[in-house]
């Protein structure tokens, strides 16, 4: 499992740039926001799309999927509980690096 | 260690927290190089100003405005026809260059008469043009001129025209980002929202952080409207004024440049609840992913997958012969900060090309954890580097081909190392699918030219 998310998380860590964003919380909303619409995708679970903020994790998230659906073949192995604890790990592994260990003096800036 | 001093900065030692070089298993938690800090005395900084962040980056490429510069003259013509991005309307933008000429005299006694004089004498020489930018610099600051209330009472004689005013000194901050923040955080607060534009289709967008560097907007724009995509704003490739004022009203904000424009779309995600969707638009992979997440957002998927075909077919076989002079050439990115993680897995994904130094001017630290979670082991990450710091990395990492401006240009050139221009190109635009062919042919000619060893040659002596 462990290798499972190393492997998720390195992949979004090269490629997806809304885990950057410039503060704490974009970045807690943004990776909270895409994973939650992954996981979603991925055990073909109702996908809400209320809000434009709804679709525009949807649109990181859909396109996220089908990257990593060609790259990570075990995907379409494992089932809805073990993919929810998947998505679970990686959204602790990148939350740790890029706000609670990250480096960046600018996370917490009050204004933009 | 992986934070590096280079043997030229023994005097300065506190270049070391500026100089990264990833080893295997290193995360950005562990390195992270200082920057948007200011530049340590004694290094031969290769920033730029306020100023020009504000007027040279964002607020020059507007096309129908007057760029009225409060200073003396040299701050006027030094940002003026340095960069190409043109426009839809006979370039009106880069015509012309306009300067309230400050004098001793005006130091001494104040010049908001003398910036009233210029801005009226402006609006009467070209009456056709209604919108205006002020642009304050470092003597103007300095001496504690009101431009806002010269702008206001302007408008208010002449009834009929917009200024927009920025406080721009090039002594603020400590390089060209400061002057994109003022410049964004000024037009959310003080224009966004004064105008309603015309919608006419039901999906719409704000495309920000893109200048049209050598019609790069025009490349962009053409996927987007075949998509049915109403741009609302262009922040600020080939954009008027007017159309500015609008961005209220956009559905997404689809952001290109995050260093330069994420302050506005972060503006308009917390007043107006616009979403944030940032793409890559070099490269064949990250332009098709770009276009597919817009697709995705509208429902548009159909539409977007169809000019990824079209587009694909159409340049692929031209990327295909570049791409057999390019694979395994060693290339370095010294530009300002994005285009730093933009590029690195551009060139090697799509071309099979080896980033091995990149260095950024004005970048923040979020800019270098972007780049260190996309760049290579053994990459060489820079903050602010100096000139004789890129002496030291060439001698390292014997590069093929640089990517910089034209002043670190010139000294490349003496050496013989093959230079393309990474801030205004050589032959663009390099965006979207012909752009990228574009890109890969200037650095296959630069890196194949004979020039080379031509230019090693005395022919005087025969």
């Amino acid at each position: 499992m462990q290798e499972r998310i190393e492997e998720l998380s390195l992949f979004i860590q090269e490629r997806c740039l809304w885990q950057f964003h410039s503060r704490s919380w974009d970045r807690e909303e943004n990776i909270n926001g895409v994973l939650n619409k992954v996981a979603e995708i991925l055990t073909g679970e109702k996908v809400a799309l209320e809000t434009l903020q709804d679709k525009c994790y949807y649109a990181d998230a859909r396109i996220l999927v089908l990257e990593i659906k060609d790259r990570l073949p075990w995907l379409d192995e494992i089932d809805g509980s073990e993919l929810k604890t998947v998505i679970a790990g990686v959204k602790e592994k990148l939350l740790d690096i890029t706000v609670t260990r990250s480096l960046n003096a600018e996370l917490r800036v009050p204004g933009y | 260690m992986p934070m590096k001093l280079f043997k030229c900065d023994a005097a300065i030692p506190e270049r070391e927290k500026h100089c990264y070089i990833k080893e295997p298993g290193e995360d950005t938690t562990q390195f992270l190089p200082s920057s948007n800090i200011a530049t340590i005395p004694g290094s031969l900084s290769e920033r730029g100003c306020s100023y020009c962040g504000a007027k040279l980056v964002i607020g020059g490429v507007i096309k129908d405005c007057i760029q009225m510069v409060h200073g003396p003259i040299g701050c006027a013509y030094d940002t003026w026809h340095t960069k190409r991005y043109p426009s839809d309307n006979d370039n009106f933008q880069l015509k012309y260059v306009w300067s309230s000429n400050l004098k001793e005299k005006h130091i001494v006694f104040g010049g908001e008469k003398q910036l009233k004089k210029s801005i009226l004498e402006a609006f009467a020489e070209m009456p056709n043009i209604k919108r205006m930018f002020v642009y304050t610099t470092c003597a103007t600051a300095l001496i504690g001129d009101d431009t806002k209330a010269v702008a206001k009472d302007v408008e208010q004689q002449l009834g009929d025209v917009d200024i927009f005013v920025t406080e721009c000194p090039g002594f603020a901050g400590v390089s060209q980002s400061k002057g994109h923040h003022e410049l964004n955080i000024g037009w959310m607060n003080e224009k966004v929202g004064t105008l309603e534009p015309e919608i006419h289709s039901p999906y719409t967008i704000n495309f920000i952080g893109d200048y049209n560097i050598q019609g790069d907007t025009y490349v962009l724009e053409k996927y987007l409207k075949k998509m049915g995509i109403q741009i609302i704003a262009h922040f600020t490739g080939n954009a008027s004024y007017d159309q500015l004022r609008g961005m209220h009203r956009a559905q997404l904000n689809v952001v290109n440049c995050a260093r330069s424009a994420g302050y506005i779309a972060n503006e308009l995600k917390k007043k107006y609840g616009i979403p944030r969707l940032d793409i890559d638009t070099w490269s064949f992979d990250y332009m098709s992913e770009g276009l597919r997440k817009i697709g995705a957002f509208f429902g548009l998927e159909d539409e977007a997958e169809a000019i990824i075909a079209e587009e694909v077919e159409k340049w692929k076989p031209q990327l295909d012969h570049y791409k057999k002079g390019l694979i395994g050439k060693k290339m370095c990115i010294w530009t300002g900060g994005p285009r730093l993680w933009h590029w690195t897995k551009a060139v090697e994904d799509d071309l099979g090309m080896e980033v091995v130094a990149m260095s950024s001017k004005f970048g923040h630290q979020e800019d270098f954890e972007k780049v260190i979670a996309r760049g290579r082991v053994g990459t060489i990450y820079i903050d602010d580097g100096n000139e004789l710091e890129f002496f030291e990395v060439i001698e390292m990492v014997k590069p093929d081909i640089i990517f910089t401006g034209p002043r670190v240009g010139e000294l490349v050139k003496k050496l013989h190392i093959p230079y393309i221009n990474g801030h205004a190109y050589h032959n663009g635009p390099y965006m979207g699918f012909e752009g990228f062919v574009n890109m890969s042919r200037d650095m296959y000619n630069a890196i194949h030219s004979p020039l080379w060893q031509l230019a090693a040659k005395n022919v005087g002596r025969g």
